[in-house]
């Protein structure tokens, strides 16, 4: 009876509750969730319609000119490539549509497996306590204590370099997985002071059973807000390494890679496209889950609800 | 004042979490693909010759000796030498001449972070939901959501390249030097390797602008995201100190509402900025790592950058340490005057 009754607690807060209702009156995250929906289409429809083998390769020595300035800024054609080309010859905003799918692909992937990961290792060390908790939790508070972007260079160390994103996947990964633990640690161990769960050990409930139908449905909020904050922070970090040469391979359309490029070769010439197209769709990115991210922690906070109320 | 009971127990927290660290260092980097020997060696190195550097480096000894080897040698600060960037020099030595630039970097960023950051956060907080709270509230979520490898190039575009204001690179003209030492009463004393500081020691106001000058664009850059985090921090903070009890307690009793709000509401609501504050400077290092490799100045972050691309361990294991370390005592600091801000932390 009493999974009947959590698991209705849990769907229906999800479903017409106040959050909601709450985050759909939050006009900023409208605008982020409108914003990630946005470059969500983009990023499809670049991966339905653009082959990234061609995106990759270069032009040079055909007539398309290399580090040609967007159409609309000078005589040329309007339709001709609206970002200008770079120093391959290439079309800078194919490669920046494509770029969205690479960066939600690749984000994804990131925040997917340290939610999951961190959710386990949050989990077990809230429930079983003692020694279990202390060993997991300090692990974790080593991991936190270094810097994160520069935990990450030090892992991507580890991984080939033939690997590209993938390298700065498995160590993102490992940086984010700690904040994921903490913040589910603390969710669980209050779910676990609930009479309700005491109740069901009682009655004889195995452990994995208390786990994935109490403690961990009602963990699932904070959860939600730790991954859309993060979302935002891996599609930054992922381009971050790829700039500075330890994600994406050469001639990959990522953003990072791109702005890597533009520095190279726009910077003192004052080719701006080079480096701004990329840069703008990152941001708007990031942003984007930011603004939502935010209205959701707004929404779950029972204080906010109240002083807006 | 913090108790020095209070201080001494954080000091001794922090010995597992650095051999914690020390210990994740010397595992990443013995996990890494790439044979030292044979960075240091070439790639046209005979077998011998390979076997012979292994011995030098102590590399043919068992992992276990390696370890502990490794951890005496941290805790003496002393990583051996450079394999690759500054080839046999000390990786102390590049650490002591790098490390004073990234800092100089991050305390302007940090400063001007701190000092726009907090007033815009209170006034944001105070006239909520104000014309002036909804550009703060959009303009510190852009600040956030802006990468450091954006706003640089774009900056560096726009006001070194075209308005030609601001130089693009580097720390001071190159026309311009400045000694290893200075003299106070008569005694030579070293100095501190941040160009700003060390123009001043040396009365050299030439070089304190041009540093000045060189500083602006990335200080400016790292500013801007830490004035961003500060001011969301103090006005969500600032928000929930002014809806307590003693605040209005303090109105109650006659008091102005200005003074209530420096008086009460600010040390309040300065207490978990503080902390965010400090967990944050984690970050703003990445960050400088970044302005580092955009504008080519030398310091730790454009070092660790190089030495991953060159498979120079021994720089990379003092670096990602001495990182660790500035991030962990800065959040000492923090801690402490956490528990200077708000005595109940200390029992």
């Amino acid at each position: 009876m009493s999974t009947e009754t959590s698991q209705r607690g849990v769907v229906g807060r999800l479903r017409a509750s106040p959050f909601l209702s709450q985050l759909l009156s939050n006009r900023l995250a409208v605008v982020g969730l409108t914003i990630i929906l946005g470059m969500l289409a983009v990023a499809i429809y670049a991966r339905v319609t653009l082959d990234p083998g061609a995106l990759a390769s270069s032009r040079l020595g055909t007539e398309i000119p290399d580090r040609a300035p967007p159409g609309w800024t000078g005589p040329a054609a309007f339709d001709q490539h609206l970002f200008g080309t770079d120093s391959a010859a290439r079309d800078i905003y194919k490669r920046c549509l494509y770029g969205a799918w690479l960066a939600l692909q690749y984000g994804t992937i990131t925040v997917g497996i340290s939610t999951v990961a961190g959710v386990g290792l949050g989990i077990i060390a809230a429930y079983y306590g003692d020694v279990t908790d202390n060993v997991v939790m300090r692990t974790m508070d080593v991991l936190l204590a270094f810097p994160p972007l520069l935990l990450a260079l030090a892992l991507v160390a580890i991984f080939p370099r033939e690997l590209g994103l993938w390298r700065a996947v498995a160590a993102l990964t490992l940086v984010y997985t700690p904040r994921f633990a903490r913040v589910v640690r603390g969710a669980a161990l209050k779910v676990l002071e609930d009479e309700y769960v005491d109740a069901t050990i009682a009655l004889g409930a195995a452990d994995p059973r208390v786990l994935a139908r109490h403690v961990l449905p009602n963990t699932l909020a904070p959860i939600t807000v730790q991954s859309t904050l993060n979302f935002g922070l891996a599609i930054i970090d992922l381009a971050a390494l790829s700039f500075l040469g330890f994600g994406a391979t050469a001639g990959t359309p990522s953003w990072g890679l791109m702005l890597s490029r533009g520095v190279e070769n726009g910077l003192l010439t004052g080719r701006w496209w080079l480096s701004f197209f990329p840069g703008l769709f990152l941001a708007i990115t990031v942003l984007g889950f930011n603004l939502l991210g935010d209205g959701m922690r707004d929404a779950l906070d029972p204080r906010m609800r109240e002083a807006i109320d | 004042m913090a108790s020095k009971r209070f201080v001494a127990k954080r000091l001794l927290l922090l010995v597992p979490v650095l051999f914690g660290v020390a210990s994740v260092v010397f595992a990443i980097l013995h996990l890494a693909p790439g044979d030292p020997a044979r960075v240091i060696a070439g790639q046209r190195a005979s077998a011998e010759q390979l076997q012979q550097v292994r011995r030098e480096l102590g590399l043919n000894r068992p992992l276990w000796i390696q370890y502990l080897s490794f951890l005496v040698d941290a805790a003496q600060f002393e990583f051996g030498q450079s394999y690759s960037i500054s080839r046999g020099a000390p990786v102390r030595e590049v650490l002591i001449d790098r490390l004073p630039v990234t800092l100089e970097l991050a305390i302007y960023g940090q400063l001007a972070g701190i000092f726009i950051g907090l007033p815009l956060g209170i006034i944001s907080a105070v006239k909520q939901d104000s014309l002036t709270d909804h550009l703060t509230r959009v303009g510190a979520l852009t600040g956030i959501s802006v990468p450091i490898f954006w706003s640089g190039p774009l900056l560096i575009l726009a006001f070194a390249t075209y308005l030609d204001w601001f130089p693009t690179s580097g720390r001071i003209d190159s026309t311009l030097f400045l000694p290893n030492t200075w003299t106070l009463f008569g005694t030579e004393l070293p100095l501190t390797g941040m160009v700003t500081v060390d123009a001043v020691l040396l009365g050299n106001w030439q070089a304190f602008t041009s540093a000045v000058h060189h500083l602006f664009l990335p200080a400016l850059v790292i500013g801007i995201y830490s004035t961003a985090l500060i001011s969301r921090m103090m006005r969500s903070s600032m928000l929930e100190v002014v809806r307590q009890d003693y605040m209005r307690t303090a109105r109650a009793k006659g008091q102005g509402a200005k003074i209530t709000l420096m008086k009460h509401g600010f040390r309040n609501a300065l207490i978990p900025v503080v902390t965010i504050i400090g967990i944050q400077f984690g970050t703003l290092l990445g960050g400088a790592v970044l302005t580092e490799t955009v504008f080519g100045i030398n310091g730790m972050g454009l070092t660790i950058v190089t030495a991953i691309g060159a498979l120079d361990y021994p720089v990379v294991q003092g670096t990602v340490l001495t990182f660790a370390l500035l991030f962990t005592l800065v959040n000492l600091f923090v801690d402490i005057t956490y528990g200077y801000l708000d005595p109940r932390i200390q029992q």
